[in-house]
């Protein structure tokens, strides 16, 4: 893989994941809802995993960060912000953690975590805002389906990552 | 080394969960839905007491939410809210999984069963 691109070249990277990233979002937003309300795979989260471990925490933060507010604004549901922005901060903390401690042949293992601590955050949000503790009975539900929908789109990523990486060879 | 460890916290995580849901149960016996708003008890209402079924409207500034009550179990009907969860989750009659509804800051949560027997036995 190249090393770290810069400049022009980093600005329409970014850009691109950025608007794949909100494509990704916004065509999931129309599939039709999984049994367990509020449960989704987090395709676009694909791109977050590949921002890591590609272009580093920091421009992973910027795609998320533009990804998470863009969403919030093209659906018309800004309060889901305050949500998406507790799980986004959270999971992307972990990403950047396990980034560091495991390989880019770990990151089927990588994304199950991310995507745990992303619905911890959100049910986090959730209990702030509603005052409310209660919601997390949510919990053991948001789980069980964070690890399953983690491992879909962890192995997504590093096939992803791996057939990128042969391409710039 | 690494992979083994946190491959093990997640399974421990999924199976931990897994047993709390299936441990779960029904048991709440005597329900009581309480409304809140922002974590302000809006109306406390005795699901087995509840005869007819009725419906009600629950509205403010953010948005409307039509709650309809049946002997023992409670749902969200309609909601002006563009994600539909609270109305999808359909009934609920026992205190395992609350409704919530973000967008409007609302939560039905039923409540008594075990306490509430303990308390009325005492």
């Amino acid at each position: 893989m190249a090393g770290p691109v810069k400049g022009a070249g980093r600005t329409a990277r970014l850009a691109l994941l950025t608007a794949i990233a909100l494509t990704i979002f916004l065509a999931e937003a129309q599939l039709p809802v999984i049994p367990v309300p509020g449960v989704k795979l987090g395709l676009a989260n694909i791109v977050t995993v590949y921002a890591v471990f590609v272009m580093g925490p920091g421009d992973a933060l910027l795609v998320l960060a533009g990804r998470v507010f863009l969403g919030a604004v093209f659906s018309g549901q800004m309060m889901t912000l305050i949500y998406s922005a507790a799980g986004g901060i959270l999971s992307w903390s972990v990403l950047c953690l396990l980034a560091k401690l495991l390989t880019r042949e770990q990151i089927w293992l990588v994304s199950p975590v991310a995507a745990l601590f992303h619905n911890l955050g959100q049910l986090l949000a959730a209990a702030a805002v509603l005052g409310s503790w209660a919601v997390m009975a949510w919990l053991p539900y948001l789980v069980i389906a964070a690890v399953l929908a983690g491992l879909s789109t962890g192995i997504a990523a590093q096939a992803l990552i791996q057939r990128l990486d042969k391409l710039q060879k | 080394m690494r992979t083994k460890l946190i491959l093990a916290l997640l399974i421990g995580a999924v199976a931990v969960s897994a047993a709390v849901l299936l441990l779960q149960g029904q048991r709440t016996r005597a329900p009581v839905a309480r409304i809140t708003r922002d974590g302000v008890l809006l109306e406390e209402i005795d699901l087995e007491e509840t005869q007819a079924p009725r419906s009600f409207l629950l509205e403010d500034e953010r948005g409307r939410n039509l709650i309809s009550v049946e002997q023992g179990r409670i749902r969200v009907l309609e909601a002006d809210c563009p994600d539909q969860i609270c109305v999808d989750q359909g009934w609920i009659s026992d205190g395992t999984v609350p409704i919530v509804c973000l967008p409007h800051r609302l939560m039905i949560q039923i409540v008594g069963g075990e306490e509430g027997l303990d308390g009325g036995a005492g």
